[in-house]
């Protein structure tokens, strides 16, 4: 039972057997709904970890279940409807779950922070940005609102957003998009959080500003230590930024591995299904994409055994039988994976694959131009 | 910012410009009060001679012209029974209706307001469940009913005075303010609560409160700070609009509870068909009115910063 | 022009009759989602409908309105609404059937009697017997109400597309205008139409249209305002639609719904306002039975035991009506609201 009268230093320093650089651990959770549609089993079984410095990446479709498993290592999943019938979150080896609110919220912000998908309704519209961050801090740190202020504008800076001092005088609408997500990571890192859960960080930026953003977590993470969680579905940014990859299905972890292991030889179906859909501008003659067919399961009606079954080009009876193990692919292997065919996926991985259409076409097909444009110019006042 | 205030200020002094050309027309509408009505028979010689005193026989533009600088310099003119100068009348009822206006006020935000809060904060609750349901009945009740069945049952009990106030006893006013300001708040409290509970569980959607709460605040102040001061935005405008309408007399309930203010004064007019004290009523509630909606809309700009761009 | 939100109608103090209930939501108690802090996009595993099952669907096509109904039917006030109003329709329309009396009949020697074998619910102050007067009411509200929402809906979507399309001159005249009006005291500007035009219940229906359509306008303003930015505005444009053809065909049934609620509504406000008038005197005719009218004439009656029936039974009927429309204009208001429609 959890001392309430301990500092929050003091409940981190009853640490547990497993190794000090592991910041974050998931063990076995489960988080289920009670709804009027039934049980919905958003995370079911879901086992990961990070640690110090490193980047894993949590990589499924929309309603995988990955942004609640974040959640709910900060607790802010509402407990009914929310049930928690099993599982285990590890920080530094403290447990959380069972934690009182009042701990949980000393540890919100503070050692675990989160930034979300839209920066835009992140920030609260009627306060200035510079007040939000410095609120950030004067909550978990004995300052002065002058001391959290200048700490503001520093942090303002060291995201390199210019003329910090101005900035942190303004509003979020009165910040571009890019900017917005800057001081969000500004405000997530106020306290030099040993995890910060990125939920879909890049998602709603224009894909020159998500390269910025991405860099910048990394800068941030060199110099700080801290450990990334970054949940998305865009494996393009999981393949430029991360270290360790989680694949989620429905749920459940369906393949974890090194990002290495995982783009050259995934031995799921799913991840599979999920590089073949994506477009490579690496290959010379691009492979035709092949997206996967149907699709995901609604979550309170998961199909029995392994739950990417009714979508499985190499599905046999077999699979329905039981849910796969997330098991390594070779003994003490960091590669572990839930499909109980990993050799058909590693034979249709290794299949010369069909050209993509467009890439044999060639350029030029002699005839007239349908519509020329010479020297359009268009120009917009400002007022 | 600065720009914004002005360019308000200007839309309102041209609707109340408009207002008192529509009062002006429609003070001809409202007939000829020199001819003959029912029991007041006019010999049309003296008809006349009291049409040139009024200066109504000067062409229309001139008698619009003068309208409005009478109405700048504060001179609202004569009524008719007895020759009273109105702006006197008025002056003399507008402390009363001021008051109302405010106590009803008060009541309604201290009512509406905390009923709302808790309604969104603790859903499915008790509190919660009486504030829907009440709310939901008193949209439906019309004011004036309310107000005659408390004259019916609530005069005299408790706090509330004799109504009507039995002839030559003193009332004082804190008193005799309270039952038309019940009146008025109870109703306009559902509204508020009602607006103040659905604009609550809207910003408790929000986005910004998930952020709140990840930072680690405590939920008083994920509630008492970030989604106040978001959900109040639409109520502060209901509320100043709401004043502004009481501030022209609410001329039902003071008619029946007989509360000597603007809007009982009106209605004696209108029943008398005292052209001038109607005219000058109309444009007063008005001007109230637009007033009220101009303070309103700079406090929203205030509020929400977004706004402040247009 | 602040983006205000649209304004309740002027002076809400005049007891009730300017109300709008502001157009606010209400958080259905019935909705799916499980509110609060919770992830949106988790949540939205829980709604069944996937994007490919759910078919191509234009509103007003006949599938859309199956599906309005479907969710309309799912908050039950609002089907309760939808019933009372259904029946109050039905009476005032069968009223020459239903009524036992005539409602103006005055039998001078029975006046205010309590309820009876003869009279179900008494008879007023004029002798009339309450039962037919309040049917006659019902027609009376009916009429009024109705046929005002839907003057001042019509002249209100007219001004409110053009102000919102147009923008420019059209949009400053309007909102000018409708700034006039509403700031106008509802009751007093009523009133003064009223004595314009004379007693009857034309001229209280003219008074009430003259002072409903801003809103109705402002509202249908800030839709098209909104909507005229929209891409399939945009993809009309370059295939050359007309401009008429766009705010008909396109932007009007996109826009319309907040102004079919607010619609609603002002039955309830128009037929409270109808009420005050008459209870003012100032109305329709002294020996026409409406709710108002009947109200105010027993006014002298108020502490009279016994005669609680008077005024009772006409504050009940207006209770009652209102809040039938109100019930309706919030299920359809939630019904029409793409938000709560689950899914992505």
């Amino acid at each position: 039972m959890p001392d309430l009268t301990k500092s929050h230093e003091d409940v981190l320093a009853d640490t547990d057997v497993t190794p000090a650089e592991r910041v974050l651990e998931v063990r076995d959770l489960r988080v289920h709904f009670d709804t009027p549609a039934g049980i919905v089993k958003a995370v079911d079984g879901v086992n990961w970890h990070v640690d110090a410095g490193e980047t894993l990446a949590i990589v499924g479709e929309s309603g995988s279940g990955k942004s609640v498993s974040a959640m709910t290592i900060l607790g802010l999943v509402p407990s009914p409807p929310a049930t928690f019938p099993s599982g285990e979150v590890r920080l530094h080896g403290r447990s959380l779950l069972d934690l009182p609110e009042s701990q949980q919220r000393k540890l919100r912000g503070n050692d675990i922070a989160m930034i979300f998908q839209d920066p835009l309704t992140a920030l609260n519209p009627v306060f200035r940005v510079g007040d939000q961050i410095a609120e950030m801090v004067r909550v978990h740190q004995k300052v002065s609102k002058a001391a959290a202020n200048k700490k503001a504008i520093d942090l303002l800076a060291e995201v390199g957003i210019p003329n910090p001092n101005t900035r942190a005088r303004q509003y979020p609408h009165e910040f571009s998009g890019g900017m917005r997500q800057r001081a969000m990571i500004a405000m997530a890192l106020a306290n030099d959080p040993k995890v910060l859960l990125a939920d879909e960080p890049t998602t709603a930026l224009d894909v020159t500003v998500q390269a910025q953003i991405m860099l910048l977590l990394e800068e941030l993470q060199q110099r700080r230590n801290t450990a990334i969680v970054l949940i998305t579905h865009d494996l393009g940014l999981v393949a430029s930024h991360a270290d360790r990859i989680a694949v989620m299905y429905a749920g459940r972890i369906v393949e974890t591995g090194t990002t290495d292991e995982i783009f050259a030889a995934p031995r799921h179906a799913y991840t599979y299904g999920l590089l073949s859909s994506l477009a490579r501008m690496d290959h010379a003659r691009p492979a035709k994409l092949e997206p996967i067919p149907g699709q995901p399961p609604s979550l309170s009606r998961v199909p029995a055994g392994c739950a990417f079954h009714p979508r499985c080009a190499f599905a046999t009876d077999a699979c329905t039988a039981e849910i796969p193990e997330l098991l390594p692919m070779a003994p003490g292997s960091g590669h572990l994976h839930a499909c109980i065919h990993p050799g058909s996926v590693a034979e249709a991985l290794a299949a010369p694959k069909e050209v993509a259409p467009s890439a044999e076409r060639s350029a030029t097909t002699g005839k007239a131009p349908v519509v020329e444009v010479t020297d359009l110019v268009k120009h917009f006042p400002i007022r | 910012m600065g720009k914004f205030i002005l360019r308000r200020i200007g839309q309102a002094a041209l609707v109340v410009l408009a207002a008192t050309l529509l009062v002006f027309l429609g003070t001809f509408a409202l007939g000829d009060p020199f001819a003959s009505t029912g029991d007041r028979q006019v010999s049309p010689a003296v008809a006349e001679q009291n049409r040139a005193i009024f200066g109504l026989d000067k062409p229309l533009p001139v008698q619009y012209l003068t309208y409005v600088g009478n109405l700048a310099t504060g001179n609202l003119g004569v009524e008719y029974d007895q020759r009273r100068p109105v702006a006197d009348m008025l002056i003399e009822v507008l402390p009363n209706t001021a008051r109302l206006a405010i106590v009803a006020i008060i009541i309604d935000i201290l009512i509406g307001v905390i009923a709302g809060i808790i309604a969104a904060v603790k859903r499915y609750s008790f509190v919660d469940v009486l504030v829907t349901v009440t709310s939901t009945i008193a949209i439906g009740v019309p004011t004036f009913v309310l107000a005659v069945i408390f004259l019916a049952y609530l005069s005299g009990w408790g706090p509330f005075p004799v109504v009507p106030r039995p002839f030559g006893s003193e009332v004082p006013w804190y008193q005799e303010v309270l039952l038309p300001a019940f009146t008025l708040a109870i109703v306009d409290a559902a509204f508020v609560a009602r607006l103040m509970r659905g604009s609550m569980l809207e910003v408790l959607r929000a986005d910004y409160i998930r952020t709140a709460r990840a930072k680690g605040l405590s939920e008083r102040t994920v509630i008492g700070k970030h989604a106040l001061r978001n959900s109040i935005i639409p109520v502060v405008t209901y509320v100043g609009v709401s004043l502004g309408g009481l501030l022209g007399g609410a001329l039902i309930t003071e008619t029946i509870f007989q509360y000597n203010g603007v809007g009982y004064l009106l209605y004696r007019a209108i029943g008398g068909n005292n052209v001038p004290i109607i005219a000058a009523v109309v444009i007063f509630a008005v001007l109230a009115f637009v007033l009220l909606s101009l303070i309103v809309d700079i406090l929203y700009a205030f509020l929400d910063p977004r706004i402040r761009l247009e | 022009m602040t983006t205000l939100p649209p304004p309740p109608d002027a002076h809400p103090s005049e007891a009730g009759q300017g109300r709008t209930p502001p157009t606010e939501t209400t958080g259905d108690p019935d909705a799916v989602h499980p509110s609060g802090a919770l992830d949106q996009r988790a949540v939205s595993a829980v709604e069944a409908k996937t994007p490919a099952t759910r078919k191509q669907k234009r509103s007003g096509s006949p599938s859309a309105m199956a599906d309005i109904w479907n969710r309309y039917k799912r908050n039950k006030l609002a089907v309760i609404g939808l019933v009372a109003v259904a029946v109050i329709l039905l009476m005032a329309i069968f009223q020459p059937l239903i009524t036992p009396y005539d409602p103006f009949e005055q039998n001078l020697y029975n006046t205010t009697a309590p309820p009876d074998g003869d009279h179900i619910l008494g008879t007023d102050v004029l002798g009339r017997d309450m039962f037919s007067a309040l049917v006659y009411g019902a027609r009376l509200a009916m009429v009024v109400g109705i046929g005002t929402m839907l003057m001042s809906a019509i002249v209100g979507v007219s001004f409110g597309a053009l102000a919102g399309y147009r923008k420019g001159l059209a949009d400053t005249l309007t909102m000018r205008f409708t700034d006039i009006l509403l700031a106008f005291p509802l009751l007093v500007g009523a009133i003064l139409v009223v004595r314009i035009f004379g007693q009857g219940v034309l001229p209280v229906a003219i008074a009430l249209v003259v002072f409903g359509w801003p809103t109705s306008a402002r509202l249908m303003r800030g839709q098209t305002l909104a909507l005229r930015e929209s891409e399939y505005v945009e993809a009309a444009r370059s295939i050359g639609a007309s401009d008429t053809r766009i705010v008909i065909r396109h932007i009007l049934p996109n826009a319309i719904a907040p102004v079919v609620v607010y619609a609603f509504t002002s039955v309830g406000v128009v037929i409270v306002a109808m009420a005050a008038l008459s209870f003012l005197g100032v109305g329709v005719p002294a020996d026409v039975p409406e709710w108002g009218r009947l109200i105010s004439q027993s006014y002298s009656f108020i502490r009279v035991p016994g005669s609680e029936h008077l005024w009772l039974a006409p504050a009940i009927a207006i209770v009652i009506t209102t809040l039938a429309f109100a019930f309706v204009a919030d299920g359809l208001r939630d019904a029409l609201d793409p938000k709560l429609r689950g899914g992505n």
